[in-house]
């Protein structure tokens, strides 16, 4: 209500004044938008830039309540309750609920009447903007009744499609549907502290607690957080935050704590916690499982339990150090392979055909070993070399591998390959670097 | 530990029975018995049928523990160990690789026919974060052989592995230097694989495996075979020279 209202108004009380905030206007309705879900799945707000009204779908709801008025009056009461004074109506449209809500009587339009009931309503019951009412009333125009006597082309042409819309709309001529209004879900729970405490077994505690309402709030909307970052405030530190990332959704409370309580051992409290917080910025669907007729489910229950070490062993030894292996059609040996964290996204990408691998060892030195050449056999690889203070004769060998790449990271990498087996039948993989002429050992046939 | 002795009959001690405790301190009693052969648990073959004939259960007990001993570089022990766990995980169980080394090579194991989807590879940074990781993986029943290089390994790590690959069900197979083998051992198998000089007539690996120590069966055993180039089969040697006697093969 305008100020000047207020002050033209015959009030004895002093009037209490607000500032006009629209956002904050906005969050009430839509806290009461969640709330009024008690009464239907399907609650939404009006379409305006302002919007003042909620709209609930009871279509199906009237037998669970006892009737449609009976809806309206416990609608009222639970409002009342709170408070809160509301103006409601049900109707066979969204338009004529708006309507005798805000400028009819009584709550309720029976089934059939809207046409009726809306004849004798004025024209702003037909949510138009105020310049539409305002060229209505110029033209004389004040009730429903005489607008849909005027000519519907006619009224188009003058007033744009808008006021022909919400007249059908009201009417029930075309549909409207209440978009419905989904709490923007905030996975994140706190705890302040009022004495601020370096007492790792009270933050433990708190921890382990605010774990648990987020894994109840996760279930039941059958979502598991596939990362937890939990932060702790510190004055007059910086907040200290540590993330664990998890292989399988989970909502299970006791599996997310052990998996946060890892990286809180080795976390160095520097100064009290004044506040801490856990959020599950990623949530996926919990995985269904569906049980067998017959009980052999140990396939299904070992991918669980697979995904639970993998949660352990990541939370306690870095998402980097467990990985899964990729494959990459790279030639140069240091490079024909990737790993890549179990925990993170899998990306899907074409692994190379594995039906024509070449013999490779099981073992690779990231740095080549360099070996000194004693004896070679003319155009195959040595005869005889020294490494590490051993002497190793080659018996067979197989060879060369050419392998060039790499000139276009800038470095290019020629080299022979050799697969040898010396005289005491140990399996070696040499190179000889082109460049130079260089012997190097590089992996074991172990 | 609670002593179920001084207990009355069936009272409850952190929610199990005195009844209970005596079942559990039974069995595992049972586990520190050597010559106990455990025909509850399913085994998996090596890989090499003559192999798989020289352990008494025909093959390796899952939920135990097996050590592969080599001397030297290149010397071919993983190579029969990784085609052991691979047949461990036909089923689609999860390959453990706990590869504190850093010198696990996949495209190897890739070409032993292993598939790289299978693997999960470990890179723990410290030792005590290895022997944990080793532990975890071992008591998942998810996985189904673990392969690991332990650097040092005491006896109650050491028992604590065969515990944890008791529990899970899953074959550790644990890849150690030769000069471990008069160390006492908690592994139901202990096989000291040696490289034997390449032969003109044969145009593979040949390898010498000796069965060190095995629960339930007669120790210091031993078998020369060759591994295919191509194919990575393990036949034994005495089968190629004499295709008609395979069985003689075996024999000690």
């Amino acid at each position: 209500m305008p100020l000047a209202e207020v002050a033209a108004l015959d009030i004895q009380i002093p009037p209490c004044i607000e500032p006009h905030e629209p956002a904050a206007d906005r969050e009430a309705l839509e806290a009461l938008a969640g709330w009024c879900q008690r009464f239907s799945p399907t609650v939404g707000l009006e379409e305006a830039a302002e919007p003042e009204s909620l709209l609930l779908d009871i279509t199906g709801l009237a037998h669970l309540f006892g009737g449609e008025a009976a809806i309206a009056e416990q609608v009222i009461g639970a409002f009342a309750r709170r408070g809160l004074a509301v103006r409601v109506a049900v109707a066979d449209t969204v338009g004529a609920a708006w309507a005798v809500a805000h400028f009819g009587t009584g709550s309720l339009v029976p089934s059939g009447t809207t046409p009726a009931v809306l004849a004798a309503l004025p024209v702003e019951a037909l949510r138009l903007p105020p310049k539409t009412v305002e060229l209505l009333h110029g033209l004389g125009v004040y009730r429903i009744e005489q607008l849909k006597r005027l000519p519907r082309d006619e009224l188009s042409i003058r007033f744009g499609p808008r006021l022909l819309g919400r007249l059908d709309q009201a009417m029930g001529r075309t549909g409207e549907v209440i978009v419905s209004f989904r709490p923007p879900t905030d996975w994140r729970t706190e705890w302040s502290l009022d004495y601020p405490t370096t007492r790792r077994a009270t933050i433990e505690a708190i921890l382990e607690q605010l774990i648990g309402r987020l894994a109840v709030r996760l279930r039941s909307a059958d979502r598991g957080a596939v990362r937890l970052e939990c932060r702790l405030q510190c004055r007059p530190a910086d907040p200290l935050t540590f993330a664990v990332g998890l292989f399988r959704p989970s909502a299970v409370a006791g599996h997310l704590w052990s998996l946060v309580r890892a990286p809180l051992e080795r976390l160095r409290l520097v100064a009290p916690v004044t506040a801490i917080s856990v959020e599950a910025p990623i949530v996926a669907p919990l995985p269904r499982q569906q049980r067998n007729l017959f009980p052999d489910g140990s396939a299904r229950q070992h991918a669980v339990d697979l995904a639970a070490l993998i949660d352990r062993l990541g939370s306690r030894l870095g998402s980097e150090a467990v990985t899964r292996v990729r494959l990459v059609a790279e030639a140069q040996p240091e490079r024909a392979y990737r790993y890549e964290p179990l925990t993170a996204k899998r990306r899907r990408r074409a692994s190379p055909d594995q039906s024509h691998l070449l013999p490779r060892p099981l073992q690779l030195f990231w740095e080549p070993l360099a070996l000194e050449m004693v004896a070679m056999a003319p155009g195959g690889p040595p005869s005889r070399f020294h490494l590490r203070g051993h002497v190793y004769r080659i018996a067979r060998s197989w060879g060369p591998e050419r392998i060039e790449t790499g000139w276009w990271r800038g470095r290019s990498t020629d080299r022979d390959y050799y697969r040898v087996e010396t005289t005491t039948g140990h399996r070696l993989w040499l190179f000889r670097r082109l460049a130079d002429n260089r012997w190097f050992l590089h992996g074991l046939f172990s | 530990m609670t002593r179920p002795q001084s207990l009355p009959p069936d009272a409850p001690v952190g929610g199990q029975s005195a009844g209970e405790i005596h079942e559990t301190l039974r069995r595992r009693i049972a586990c520190l018995q050597e010559a106990r052969l455990r025909n509850d648990r399913k085994t998996s073959s090596s890989g090499c049928g003559a192999l798989d004939q020289l352990l008494p259960r025909r093959g390796f007990c899952r939920g135990t523990l097996t050590e592969w001993l080599a001397a030297g570089w290149g010397h071919g022990a993983e190579t029969l160990a990784f085609q052991a766990a691979g047949h461990a995980c036909r089923e689609g169980e999860a390959l453990v690789v706990l590869d504190a080394r850093r010198r696990f090579y996949p495209p190897g194991a890739a070409w032993l026919g292993i598939a790289p989807e299978q693997l999960i590879v470990v890179r723990a940074a410290g030792q005590s974060d290895h022997t944990w990781a080793a532990d975890q993986s071992l008591r998942c029943p998810g996985v189904g052989a673990v392969v690991v290089w332990p650097e040092k390994l005491d006896g109650r790590t050491f028992r604590r592995m065969q515990l944890a690959a008791e529990e899970g069900g899953s074959l550790g197979f644990l890849i150690r230097p030769q000069r471990v083998q008069r160390e006492p051992s908690w592994a139901d198998v202990r096989l000291l694989i040696e490289p034997l000089p390449p032969a003109a007539y044969a145009a593979g690996r040949r390898l010498k495996i000796r069965l060190l120590r095995c629960r339930g069966a007669a120790d210091d055993r031993c078998l020369e075979v060759e591994i295919d180039d191509e194919t990575h089969a393990v036949y034994p040697l005495a089968q190629l020279a004499h295709r008609t006697t395979p069985r003689r093969a075996t024999g000690a």
